[in-house]
């Protein structure tokens, strides 16, 4: 029988050894735990961000001796990106110290406590003042605190090609004011070149939150209820039963069913915007879509498409409104980057986001990735109003953008928003059927009590 | 054979050429079944070959290398390679031993309890593991085993572990008592007999649990993905996931290149394997209860 | 007490979770927000969720349809056909067949999954192959996205079912197949009235495994088409996932899970059944 307990506790340590492993290993990191993480998006087509912490992990780790920084890029779309961190960040092992964060997903994160207030941290730093008002804004907790600074923004526009509209007989510059308009010029690129795609149109869950920026709420933002058609901000409530969100999935259902966009198929494949840059339009089979201000980044010189002919060759303007009332749409966004709550060098890491955005930094990234400047000092840099021909066209949506609710709840409803568009593009509901779906949706998500009708 | 032959209604002659067409029938679906299951690897095999693959299946211009060359780097390949090697082989050696120890009361002493815990083993091969994974998630959450090799490991062991039990039982319950018994008499305890005499002869069986939790542990995609984040410690499995991303990138040809590593050690266990001891027959034979 | 490692195992590994799986279900748990840190007892409303939302039944009605297709029809006819051919084939042939089979099974399943989407994608083989005999492909896994994961799942998976049998066809007494040739029975006949009858158990046993391996097939699915279009091939592993983790809904996605188990364990007990009562027939 005492052989038989050996043996056995012989198993049990083993095991329990195996355990204790885990926590020695943890423990003896801390004690010499100068190594700062960093999680972050790079892909074949988005490396700016990449380039960005390469040159400050340099800088930083010969500021700071003894310091290694790891960098942990992920290769993914956004939305599986988002959902990565969002679960590291439950457990203080594997939270990263400086994280790449979405300005909607600001107030959650912050709400369920991954990430750390910067006030103090702010108030010491002199470049703080730099940053615009919006930019500010966008990185606030609910609470007020700020809890992550702005490493750029965006605007959205109508981009179309040159050549394509005109062999079409549509005039250039192109100014829709309606959506009539935006229809009109797609049958008569559908008329002129059988082949082209007329007006590819984000949609649905294969693109995320991209289908709504770049999709969906350039349409419902220019609907009778304007900014106020997804959440009326005057009750802060979520709107539902609204004559808007179902004209808007009108327009994605004439769009598909017309044949203007690429086939629904394409449409939902979480690359396809790399198609439309890198295939569609500088092979001129592309009339227009609906992209970020970021566009030029994909086609200068270093870019992941290099196009030179781009310059010549496209134009951008403001979508248009439904009816044409006031002077377009446009929807502004933008990353972030935050610092994790659970980090055990707090110091350090704010120093690596100070170093990341510093004057020269943020200039190389926001040329690179043609990102809207929110430091004055790099918004008045010549090299940056110079970097693209189209920086002053975009910059000029900044009068009229819109920016989305940012409630702990917003990424949820954009999911919901997300699924409606995927159903009516796919022929699943009709646009009256996807907008009951979405509204019913909206009421399991915020209760009864977070949504107004109108 | 006479009497047979006198009983038969048609002379026995008639069945050969009837038993030839079954055979030419059942070779020809054979070959068929065949061709279907080998054609979709084409592609792999031809795209990792080829410098500018697509999801096209042909024949590359040009036999190439480079695709292997690009992907045979520490940080693509030989780390989490070596991860999954971690991961499957501590997976495997610790559901063997703890398999081991615990089919041994089950396979030689019946009691109430016994029977209970046999219930529990066997009730435990039909969970749906992928049932569980998001109440892993938040149990790993509260332990802090999140990103824990070692909280990944005993978690693959423990989903491993019923069918690791029922089929090593299986297997001690074909090794006689009569052996043990003799060393009973000796003074031998139970775990020296079982050291002694048992494993030395169920080393076969043994062998075959061993393959087959390793090839699982090997394998496994879902639970790394949700239970393991830093890419020092990624397996294969879900390195191939971050690197290339939700239906590949552009970089197919890669992807194929990498892919084929992934795979060529478990093809290769398996065929040693199942030259050594017979093992497809011997593990199906043990599941079939 | 050598079962004791075993015993402390699995209490905190597996039972660890299904006890959290039922208490998690019954709380508001988000992976963010507020509710992610300190959650609130929210009793049953995830699953009156749950019986409310359309999307529910639908999840449950692709999980039966997957797990019948693939498992009950594809996997085990199949594998049931080819092992028995296998017995009167032609060796060689017996033997590369086999290997082809198991290939499929033996790879990673992330592996098997990226090779069945680049089988069935736009310029995949299977369009490629059908512009051979004339005929014009389609997005097969965006127009027939459930076909598409059954038939992979068919692929990858019949090598179990086709061993399971193999090893029981070889325990066949071959006088019994020769008696009946000798009454005059034709091959289909020896077949399903005498091979078929002397290997019931098995082939509840391999039903009940290849079933409970289908259900929880998630990997093959999340990466062939991720539940889509909208919510066409969502079977409940997938749905669990989107829920809990893509929509950050924890508590909700715990509540589909808890669901998997009752299923899960109901399979079990009937499998527990069919194993004792073979166990007292013998």
């Amino acid at each position: 029988m005492r052989r038989t307990l050996r043996t056995t506790t012989t198993a049990l340590v083993v095991t329990g050894a195996l355990i204790g492993v885990a926590g020695c290993s943890a423990a003896g990191e801390e004690s010499d735990d100068q190594t700062l993480t960093v999680s972050y998006i790079r892909t074949d087509a988005f490396t700016a961000l990449d380039t960005l912490f390469q040159t400050v992990k340099t800088e930083f780790e010969d500021a700071n001796p003894g310091v290694t920084v790891e960098l942990q890029p992920v290769s993914a779309p956004d939305e599986d990106y988002k959902t990565r961190l969002a679960l590291s960040h439950r457990s203080a092992e594997t939270a990263p110290d400086v994280f790449y964060q979405d300005t909607t997903t600001i107030r959650a994160d912050a709400e369920a406590g991954y990430l750390l207030a910067l006030d103090d941290y702010l108030a010491e730093w002199e470049d703080w003042g730099q940053f615009s008002e919006a930019a500010r804004t966008a990185g606030l907790g609910t609470d007020g605190s700020t809890y992550a600074v702005s490493l750029g923004t965006d605007t959205r526009a109508l981009w179309y090609s040159i050549p394509v509209l005109e062999a079409a007989g549509i005039p250039t510059p192109w100014e829709p004011e309606t959506w009539q308009d935006v229809l009109d010029m797609a049958e008569a690129v559908q008329t002129s070149d059988p082949e082209a795609v007329p007006f590819m149109l984000y949609s649905g869950t294969g693109t995320g939150e991209g289908s709504n920026m770049q999709g969906f709420y350039q349409l419902l933002y220019g609907t009778e209820l304007g900014g106020d058609a997804l959440f009326d901000s005057e009750s802060g409530k979520w709107v539902v039963g609204s004559e808007g969100f179902v004209d808007a999935l009108e327009f994605v259902d004439t769009v598909y069913s017309e044949g203007y966009s690429l086939p629904a198929d394409q449409a939902l494949d979480p690359n396809v915007w790399q198609s439309v840059f890198g295939e569609l339009f500088p092979e001129g089979r592309l009339g227009a879509t609906i992209e970020g201000s970021y566009t030029p980044s994909f086609w200068v010189e270093g870019g992941s498409f290099e196009w030179p002919e781009y310059a010549d060759q496209m134009g951008a303007t403001a979508f248009p409104t439904k009816n044409g009332d006031g002077e377009g749409v446009s929807m502004s966004g933008g990353w972030t980057l935050a610092v994790g709550a659970a980090s055990e060098i707090p110091d350090l890491a704010f120093e690596f986001l100070t170093m990341a955005l510093s004057k020269e930094n943020s200039l190389s990234y926001v040329t690179e990735n043609s990102q809207i400047a929110v430091r004055a000092d790099v918004a008045a840099e010549p090299s940056y109003l110079e970097s693209n021909p189209f920086v002053g066209a975009v910059t000029e949506l900044v009068e009229i953008t819109n920016f989305r609710p940012a409630t702990s709840d917003y990424n949820q409803i954009s999911a919901a928003v997300q699924n409606a568009t995927e159903a009516v593009m796919t022929g699943q509901s009709t646009p009256e059927e996807a907008a009951a779906a979405y509204d019913r949706d909206v009421e399991s998500i915020v209760g009864a009590d977070g949504i107004i009708e109108r | 054979m006479t009497a047979a032959v006198a009983r038969a209604p048609r002379p026995v002659s008639v069945a050969s050429p009837r038993r030839s067409v079954s055979r030419g029938l059942s070779t020809a679906a054979l070959v068929l079944v065949t061709a279907a299951f080998l054609l979709p690897l084409a592609w792999l095999l031809l795209a990792a070959f080829d410098a500018r693959a697509t999801y096209e299946t042909r024949l590359p211009q040009e036999l190439s290398l480079d695709n292997f060359a690009a992907v045979l780097t520490p940080q693509t390949t030989f780390v989490p390679l070596g991860n999954s090697l971690l991961l499957s082989t501590a997976t495997a050696a610790i559901t063997v031993l703890v398999a081991l120890l615990a089919a041994y009361p089950l396979s030689r002493y019946r009691s109430r309890f016994h029977r209970g815990v046999m219930y529990g083993v066997l009730f435990g091969t039909c969970l749906p593991i992928t049932a569980i994974m998001v109440p892993v998630y938040s149990l790993f959450v509260v332990l802090d085993l999140l990103d824990s090799m070692p909280g990944t490991i005993l978690f693959l062991v423990a989903s491993s572990l019923p069918m690791a039990v029922f089929m090593t039982k299986s297997f001690m319950d074909a090794v006689p008592v009569t052996l043990e018994e003799a060393a009973w008499i000796d003074g031998a305890s139970a775990m020296r007999a079982l050291r002694m005499i048992v494993v030395p002869l169920m080393r076969p069986g043994i062998a075959v649990v061993f393959v087959f939790v390793f090839l699982q542990a090997w394998g496994n995609f879902f639970v790394p993905f949700v239970l393991l984040y830093s890419p020092s410690k990624q397996p294969a499995a879900t390195s191939i996931y971050t690197f290339f991303g939700q239906f590949g990138s552009i970089a197919y040809g890669q992807l194929a290149a990498f892919s084929l590593l992934y795979s060529l050690p478990v093809v290769i266990l398996y065929i040693l394997a199942s030259r050594l001891i017979g093992g497809s027959f011997a593990l199906a034979g043990s599941v079939k209860g | 007490m050598p079962l004791l490692p075993a015993l402390l195992l699995l209490a905190v590994f597996l039972l660890g979770p299904i006890v959290w799986s039922i208490v998690g279900s019954l709380t508001n748990a988000t992976l963010t927000g507020a509710s992610a840190t300190s959650p609130d007892w929210v009793g049953l409303a995830n699953y009156e969720r749950l019986l409310a939302d359309p999307d529910f039944p639908l999840s449950l009605w692709l999980t039966v349809v997957f797990t019948v297709l693939s498992a009950v029809v594809g996997q085990n006819v199949l594998g049931f056909l080819v092992a028995f051919a296998m017995t009167r084939a032609d060796r060689r042939v017996a033997t590369i067949a086999s290997g082809a089979v198991i290939g499929a099974w033996v790879l990673p399943e992330i592996v098997a999954a990226f090779v069945a989407y680049a089988f069935f994608s736009r310029d995949g083989t299977l369009n490629q192959l059908l512009a051979v005999i004339g005929l014009e492909g389609d997005n097969w896994l965006f127009t027939v996205p459930m076909l598409t994961i059954v038939l992979a799942n068919v692929w990858r998976g019949t090598a179990f079912s086709m061993l399971v049998y193999r090893a029981a066809l070889s325990e066949v007494p071959p006088e019994l197949t020769e008696a009946a040739q000798i009454d005059g029975a034709n091959g289909w006949q020896r077949l399903v009235r005498v091979t078929v009858p002397l290997l019931r158990g098995t082939i509840a046993t391999n039903l009940m495994l290849v079933t409970l391996q289908t259900l929880s097939v998630f990997t093959l699915i999340y990466v062939m088409t991720a539940g889509g279009p909208g919510n066409a091939s969502a079977t409940l592993p997938v749905y669990a996932y989107q829920e809990a983790f893509r929509f950050g809904s924890i508590a909700f996605g715990t509540a589909i899970a808890t669901v998997m188990l009752v299923i899960g364990a109901v399979f079990s007990i009937v499998y527990i059944r069919i194993l004792n009562r073979a166990e007292a027939d013998r």
